[in-house]
C-alpha cells in the first residue's frame, strides 16, 4: 500500500515537470538566460553596437562609476533615483489609498448601475499607456484642459502652468513661500551628498514629474481597484454578521474587521506599486524624455538613455541591476513591516 | 490510467516539439545565410543582390519621393535590388540590427551620432564616391573621420530667421536683412511682442541645437579644434547665453511650451510668436498644417563676432562586415550623384549637398535661398564620441536658466565639468 502511493506521488512529480517544462524553456530563454546576460554585461564596457564578443571585461568599474564615480554619471543615477522615489512615495499611497475607497464603493450591495461603475473605473488600465500619454500631452498643455478647468473651479485664482516644461520641485515652492531657498540658506545648496546638494535632494516632485504622477495613478487605480474588490467579495459574511450583533458600526466594521483582513491583499498591492512606479519609463519616454532640466529622468529610462542614447550599454545595464537590487530590497523590507504588524 | 497515458505523451510530444523549433531556428538563418552569400558572390548569374536600405519615416510626401528616387536607380541597373524599409525610433533599431551582427546595407546616419558610430568601429567608408569635392566642404568634413570621408550626405538644412510678415506689416516694421544684428533682433523681438494677447516676438527652445548658433555668432566655441579642452566658459559664451535667456527673460521671447506648442514651428504657425528660429523642415510644415500664416525666411542676425549657423545634415552610409559593400557602395552612389540628389532634393524639403546643384535649385526655390546661403558660414551639428551628456547638461541647464532658477554663469560651468569629464573618459 505505501509503496503504492510512493508510485503514484512520483508519477504526479513526473507528469508537474512534463506539464512545467514548456513553460520553464520558455521562461528560461526569454528571462532568466538575459538575466544572466545583463548580469554580465553590466561588468562590461559593452557600446551596444560592435558584436558583444568584442566588449572587454572590466569588472565592477561601471558599478563604481555610478555608485561613487563622482562624475556626471554618479550625479545622474543619484539624481533619477530621487526621482523615482518621489514619485513611488507619491503615487503608492495614494493609488493603494483610491483603489480600497473604489473597490469598497463598487462593492455595495445597494450600488445601483455598479457594473458601470467597474467598468469605467477599470477603462483606464486596459488602454494603452502610450496612447494615455499623448493625450494627456494636450490636456497637460498650458491652455489645455486641466488648466482652464482648474482656472474655472477656482474661479480665475489659478494661474496656468505649462506643466510638462516646469522643473520646480514642488517642496523647493512651498520652501520659497516660508521665505527658505538656497540663496537664504547657503549650506543647503553648498553641501553635497552623493553628488547633489542638499537643496536637490529635498527638491520634491517637480511640476512635470507631479503631472507623470497624477497620470499614473489615474491609469493604475483601476487594476488595484480590481484586486482589492475580489478580495472583498471573498470575505466571510460570517464575520460581518456577528460584528454587527456586537454592535459595531460601518467605521467600526472596515477599521477592525475589512482592513485586517485584506492585510495580504494589501501587501499584494503595494509589492505591485513599488514594482511598477520604480520601473516607470513608458510615460517618461512619451511625454518629456527625462525633461525638463532632468526632473522627470527616472531609473529605468536611465537605463535606456545609457544605452541608446549614450552608446554606453555595459554603464545602462549595471543601472538596471542597481534598480533590481533595490526594487529587491524595498519589497523584503515591506514584507517584514507587513508580518512585524501581524505579530 | 489510459486517459492519463495520452496526456502524459501529449504533453511530451509538445515539449519536443518546442525543443525541436528552438534548435531548429539558428539551422534555418544559417542556411538563409549562406543563401545570401551566394547570391553575393554569384550576383551576375543568379541574378540581383537584394539591398536594403532603411531610414527613419518622415512625411509622406517625403516618403514617396524617396520610393520613386529608390525606383528609378533599381530600373537603371541590374546589379542589385534596392529596397526602403522606413522605421519609426530609427535609433534604437539601427543599434539593435548592428549588435546583432545584422545591420541593413545602406543606411541614414546623422552627424551628431557619426563620431559614435565611427568610434564603435561599426561602419566604413563608402567606395568611390563620386565626385567627392563637389559636396560642400564643411558638410564633407562633418562625414570625415582621420581625414578620410566616410559617407555622402543625402542633403542638408540650415538654421534660419523665420517671420510673419503680416505681424510685420501690423507693428510698421522692415522685414530682416541679412545686415541684422543682434539689437535688430531685439528691437524687433520687443516691438512685436503684444503681451495682451499672448504673443511674443521670438520663440526660442531650450535647446543647444538653437543656441550654438548664437554662441559661434558671438565668436564662442564648445570645445577646442583638438578635443582636448572645453572652451564653453568663456566671456563669449556668457554674452551669447545672456543674450539668449536674457529675451526670454525680458518677455519677448518664450519657449514653446510656454506658448502651448510642442515646439518652435507649432507656436510659430499658431501665431503666437512672430519669429523662430528653425531650419527648412518648417517648411513643409507650415504648408500643410498652417497654409494661411503669411511668412518668409531671413539669415540669422549676425552678433559680435559676424554670422554663424548651424547645419544639420544626414548621409548614406554601410556597415562594417557587410556581404554587399560593392553593390551597396553603387547604390549610395547612385543615390547621391547629381541625378539622384537632384531628384530627392528637387521636392524642396531639403538643400542639395552638392555645390553644382545649388543653382538649378534656388531657381526652383527662391524663397529659401536664406537657408542655403547659410551653407556659406555654417557649423556642422556635431561633436565627439560621448558628447551626449555634455548636451544633456546643457540643455537641463538652459531650461532652468530660461525659467530664471539658474544663473548663466553656473550653467556654463556646469557644462564645462562634464565636457571635461566627457573628453577625459
Amino acid at each position: 500500500m505505501a509503496t503504492g502511493i510512493k508510485q503514484q506521488d512520483r508519477q504526479d512529480a513526473i507528469a508537474g515537470w512534463l506539464f512545467m517544462t514548456p513553460t520553464l524553456i520558455i521562461f528560461g530563454i526569454f528571462v532568466f538566460i538575459p538575466i544572466l546576460f545583463a548580469l554580465y554585461f553590466s561588468l562590461t564596457d559593452w557600446n551596444g553596437i560592435s558584436p558583444p564578443g568584442e566588449a572587454a571585461f572590466v569588472g565592477l568599474r561601471n558599478y563604481q562609476d555610478v555608485l561613487f564615480g563622482g562624475g556626471i554619471r554618479q550625479q545622474d543615477f543619484y539624481k533619477a533615483l530621487k526621482n523615482t522615489t518621489y514619485f513611488a512615495l507619491g503615487v503608492v499611497p495614494v493609488q493603494t489609498a483610491l483603489a480600497l475607497f473604489l473597490a469598497v464603493v463598487v462593492n455595495q450591495r445597494f450600488l445601483r448601475f455598479k457594473s458601470f461603475f467597474r467598468t469605467a473605473y477599470y477603462f483606464p488600465a486596459i488602454t494603452s499607456s502610450v496612447a494615455i500619454s499623448l493625450i494627456f500631452l494636450f490636456l497637460y498643455q498650458k491652455d489645455g484642459l486641466i488648466n482652464e478647468a482648474l482656472s474655472f473651479v477656482t474661479f480665475g485664482a489659478w494661474k496656468p502652468v505649462a506643466w510638462m516644461a516646469d522643473a520646480r520641485g514642488i517642496f523647493h515652492i512651498w520652501l520659497n513661500w516660508l521665505g527658505v531657498n538656497s540663496e537664504r540658506v547657503p549650506w543647503l545648496a553648498n553641501t553635497s551628498l552623493l553628488g547633489l546638494s542638499v537643496w536637490d535632494w529635498i527638491s520634491g516632485p517637480s511640476i512635470a514629474l507631479l503631472a507623470i504622477m497624477l497620470m499614473n495613478t489615474w491609469t493604475t487605480i483601476g487594476t488595484l481597484m480590481v484586486i482589492f474588490l475580489a478580495a472583498l467579495q471573498d470575505m466571510p459574511p460570517q464575520v460581518y454578521e456577528a460584528a454587527q450583533m456586537d454592535g459595531a458600526g460601518t467605521w467600526t466594521i472596515f477599521r477592525r474587521i475589512t482592513l485586517p483582513l485584506l492585510r495580504p491583499t494589501t501587501f499584494f498591492v503595494v509589492t505591485l506599486g513599488l514594482m511598477g512606479t520604480y520601473q516607470v519609463f513608458d510615460q517618461v519616454y512619451v511625454m518629456s524624455s527625462g525633461g525638463p532640466a532632468k526632473t522627470t529622468l527616472t531609473v529605468a529610462y536611465l537605463v535606456y538613455r545609457s544605452g541608446f542614447n549614450n552608446f554606453e550599454m555595459g554603464m545602462g545595464l549595471a543601472v538596471a541591476i542597481l534598480l533590481f537590487i533595490i526594487i529587491f530590497i524595498l519589497t523584503m523590507i515591506q514584507r517584514r513591516v507587513t508580518e512585524g504588524e501581524k505579530a | 490510467m489510459q486517459a492519463r497515458r495520452v496526456v502524459l505523451g501529449l504533453v511530451a510530444l509538445l515539449t519536443v516539439a518546442l525543443l525541436a523549433a528552438c534548435s531548429g531556428a539558428p539551422v534555418e538563418s544559417g542556411s538563409d545565410a549562406a543563401a545570401g552569400s551566394d547570391a553575393a558572390s554569384g550576383d551576375a548569374a543568379s541574378g540581383a543582390v537584394e539591398l536594403q536600405l532603411m531610414g527613419w519615416a518622415s512625411s509622406e510626401a517625403e516618403n514617396d519621393r524617396l520610393q520613386s528616387v529608390v525606383d528609378n536607380i533599381n530600373e537603371a541597373q541590374d546589379g542589385f535590388t534596392l529596397t526602403m524599409n522606413l522605421v519609426p525610433d530609427y535609433d534604437t533599431k539601427l543599434q539593435t540590427s548592428m549588435a546583432g551582427g545584422a545591420p541593413p546595407d545602406v543606411f541614414y546616419i546623422d552627424s551628431f551620432k557619426f563620431p559614435d558610430l565611427v568610434a564603435s568601429g561599426s561602419v566604413i567608408p563608402v567606395q568611390n564616391i563620386e565626385n567627392p569635392d563637389d559636396f560642400y566642404p564643411n558638410l564633407r568634413e562633418a562625414f570625415s573621420s582621420d581625414g578620410e570621408f566616410y559617407c555622402p550626405p543625402k542633403d542638408f538644412s540650415t538654421l534660419g530667421l523665420i517671420y510673419n510678415t503680416d505681424m510685420f506689416d501690423a507693428a510698421g516694421l522692415e522685414y530682416p536683412t541679412t545686415d541684422w544684428t543682434w539689437d535688430d533682433l531685439h528691437a524687433a523681438a520687443e516691438a512685436l511682442t503684444d503681451a495682451e494677447n499672448g504673443v511674443v516676438g521670438l520663440a526660442l527652445s531650450p535647446d543647444m541645437a538653437r543656441w550654438l548658433a548664437f554662441l559661434y555668432q558671438a565668436g564662442g566655441s564648445v570645445v577646442n579644434d583638438d578635443f582636448t579642452a572645453m572652451t564653453i566658459n568663456s566671456p563669449e559664451a556668457q554674452e551669447a547665453l545672456a543674450f539668449y535667456v536674457g529675451l526670454v527673460q525680458d518677455g519677448f521671447a518664450a519657449q514653446p511650451a510656454d506658448l502651448s506648442a510642442g515646439w518652435n514651428g507649432e507656436a510659430f504657425g499658431q501665431g503666437a510668436a512672430a519669429m523662430t528660429i528653425e531650419g527648412n523642415w518648417i517648411m513643409p510644415f507650415m504648408t500643410d498644417q498652417f497654409p494661411d500664416i503669411n511668412f518668409a525666411v531671413a539669415e540669422l542676425p549676425a552678433g559680435p563676432a559676424g554670422k554663424a549657423t548651424l547645419s544639420f545634415t544626414v548621409c548614406y552610409d554601410i556597415p562594417a562586415n557587410g556581404k554587399n559593400s560593392e553593390a551597396a557602395s553603387q547604390a549610395v552612389n547612385l543615390l547621391t550623384n547629381e541625378t539622384g540628389m537632384a531628384a530627392w532634393t528637387d521636392l524642396g524639403l531639403a538643400m542639395p549637398t552638392r555645390a553644382s546643384l545649388r543653382d538649378g535649385w534656388l531657381e526652383q526655390y527662391p524663397d529659401q535661398e536664406a537657408f542655403l546661403n547659410g551653407a556659406e558660414y555654417a557649423y556642422p551639428w556635431q561633436f565627439r564620441p560621448g558628447f551626449s551628456d555634455v548636451l544633456d547638461t546643457f540643455n537641463s541647464g538652459l531650461q532652468e536658466a530660461m525659467a530664471g532658477t539658474k544663473s548663466v554663469d553656473a550653467v556654463l560651468s556646469d557644462t564645462e565639468t562634464v565636457g571635461t569629464e566627457v573628453l577625459n573618459r
